[in-house]
């Protein structure tokens, strides 16, 4: 009987907090809560697009990486895998367009600011090692809304993204229209943009969901709201001009 | 010692009892075909025929000749199949030197089908229409169960015109080119097919005719995208650990710097 509660103990501890993560998205979601204190850092419409774009990758990733796995090749066989990478890719094309057509402005000054680089943007990111293993948060200049850290993912999204949408579309749909050499050279480029693409996947999901540094970056893509604390200590220009204003 | 076939198209008499042979031993069903105004028969290669004569009608000054090819795996030394196969259903075997498939470890991604310079593997997609998927229906897998127990190839055991020979590879090198020279009298295009092609064929050809003739290409090459997926799996594995690695030890670290530094921190105040 005690073994038995030991037991649900242990399991609760990891399906509750994800229970709980669940729970506040949704809730955030239905009631944008204006009550919650602190500063707006998310929309609604950004954190919705965020969790529906991540819950797409990572089951395209996985549906994906099934078939280079030895030992998982008979869950690839059955074929289901295969169906729900494709249904996945097009779904995501479609949730890309309709957020683009709906919110053209905020889409186009992402993918400006993705491709916007200064240098200082550079010796912020040779420090950033120093600074994401403990070391002296004042060390680091204000940043605006991102640092160049966040920057350098939001940019590579945008690139593995598309080269995932072209040699996705390749292989796909133009078999035996292409030649071999392309459509090889299409296979291989869209894995390289998963190994490129997985890798700094699990860097952005490390510092956002594990990272002490980040302690509330999980939080703000689910409440959309930061402490001014965080706000000013990690994004200092941005809470300046956002002070002003209030 | 890497063993090999020497296949001598002159000798060839297009019966087909090699594709007989090979359904018969590894017990593969035939097929229903319908009458194309040939008697070559499969037309093609298939997930459950894994080998077939192919015949072909060559004008050559007004005089017509009946030429015939067996067709199969080529178990090339530089294997682009092996290459990009992920999941290492398709291996080279390491003293004999052909290529080997296990279906329980095949994906069914394909690759090989894309890759392949001779246009050999199939996918069994029969087996599941609804979904389009399947493993690689299975290829000339050398008879590795009878080779390995010192039996020759169940279509060299057949072949009544000895046009295909089982053997030691550099054995039937020297035979094959041998074999040449004497063709060459009479047909001065009589070549050695198989000997430099993608680092070595384990099936070697006598040609009393051009390459291209018997549908074979002209140097063979690998793939590059082949060479380059090969290295970026191994990469992109090494990568996602070191990552991982990297970033389980950030989150440690700073964890450990963090606490420390508040502890100075109300040590001071």
């Amino acid at each position: 009987m005690q073994k038995a509660e030991k037991e649900k103990g242990f399991w609760a501890s990891i399906v509750e907090p994800i229970g709980d993560i669940i729970a506040t998205l949704i809730h955030d979601a239905l009631f944008d809560d204006p009550g919650r204190p602190g500063v707006k850092r998310f929309s609604l419409q950004a954190r919705v697009f965020h969790w529906t774009i991540a819950g797409l990758v990572i089951l395209m990733g996985i549906t994906g990486l099934i078939l280079f796995v030895p030992g998982w090749g008979a869950i690839a066989l059955a074929g289901w895998t295969r169906i729900i990478h494709r249904l996945c890719a097009y779904a995501f094309g479609v949730v890309l367009v309709l957020y683009f057509i709906t919110y053209p402005k905020a889409s186009l000054a992402f993918i400006k600011e993705a491709f916007t680089w200064k240098k200082e943007d550079i010796g912020w990111l040779k420090a950033a090692t120093d600074y994401y293993t403990g070391g002296e948060e004042s060390k680091m200049p204000a940043q605006g809304h991102i640092n160049p850290g966040q920057n350098l993912w939001q940019l590579i999204t945008i690139v593995c993204g598309v080269i995932f949408f072209v040699t996705g579309a390749i292989l796909c749909f133009a078999k035996g229209a292409v030649s071999p050499a392309v459509f090889q050279w299409s296979l291989f480029t869209h894995a390289l943009a998963f190994i490129i693409g997985s890798s700094m996947l699990i860097v952005h999901a490390v510092l956002g969901a594990l990272h002490p540094r980040m302690s509330e970056s999980l939080r703000s893509m689910i409440t959309g709201k930061v402490s001014e604390e965080y706000a000013k200590s990690h994004y200092g220009k941005w809470y300046e001009e956002i002070s002003k204003q209030l | 010692m890497a063993k090999a076939m020497l296949i001598d198209v002159s000798k060839c008499i297009g019966c087909r009892a090699c594709q007989v042979a090979c359904k018969e031993w590894h017990d593969l069903p035939a097929e229903e075909t319908t009458n194309r105004g040939t008697y070559e028969n499969s037309p093609d290669l298939s997930a459950d025929t894994w080998t077939k004569i192919i015949f072909k009608e060559h004008g050559n000054d007004g005089a017509l000749r009946w030429l015939f090819r067996k067709h199969q795996c080529m178990h090339c030394t530089d294997s682009a199949c092996v290459n990009v196969c992920p999941t290492g259903a398709l291996q080279r075997h390491p003293t004999l030197g052909f290529v080997t498939y296990d279906r329980n470890k095949c994906s069914g991604c394909g690759y090989c089908v894309e890759f392949c310079p001779f246009g050999i593997p199939r996918m069994d997609r029969e087996s599941n229409k609804l979904l389009g998927t399947g493993l690689m229906g299975g290829k000339c897998d050398f008879c590795i169960d009878r080779v390995s127990h010192g039996l020759e190839p169940a279509c060299a055991k057949a072949c009544p015109s000895g046009a295909i020979k089982y053997g030691e590879w550099e054995d039937l090198v020297a035979e094959g080119k041998q074999r040449v020279k004497v063709l060459k009298e009479k047909h001065p295009d009589a070549n050695f097919y198989g000997e430099h092609e993608l680092g070595g064929l384990h099936m070697l050809y006598v040609l009393d005719e051009r390459p291209e003739v018997y549908d074979l290409p002209v140097d063979p090459q690998m793939p590059a995208a082949a060479t380059a997926l090969n290295v970026g799996e191994w990469t992109g594995v090494g990568l996602g650990l070191l990552v991982g690695a990297g970033m389980l030890g950030a989150v440690i670290l700073a964890r450990a710097r963090m606490i420390e530094k508040k502890k100075e921190e109300s040590a001071e105040g």
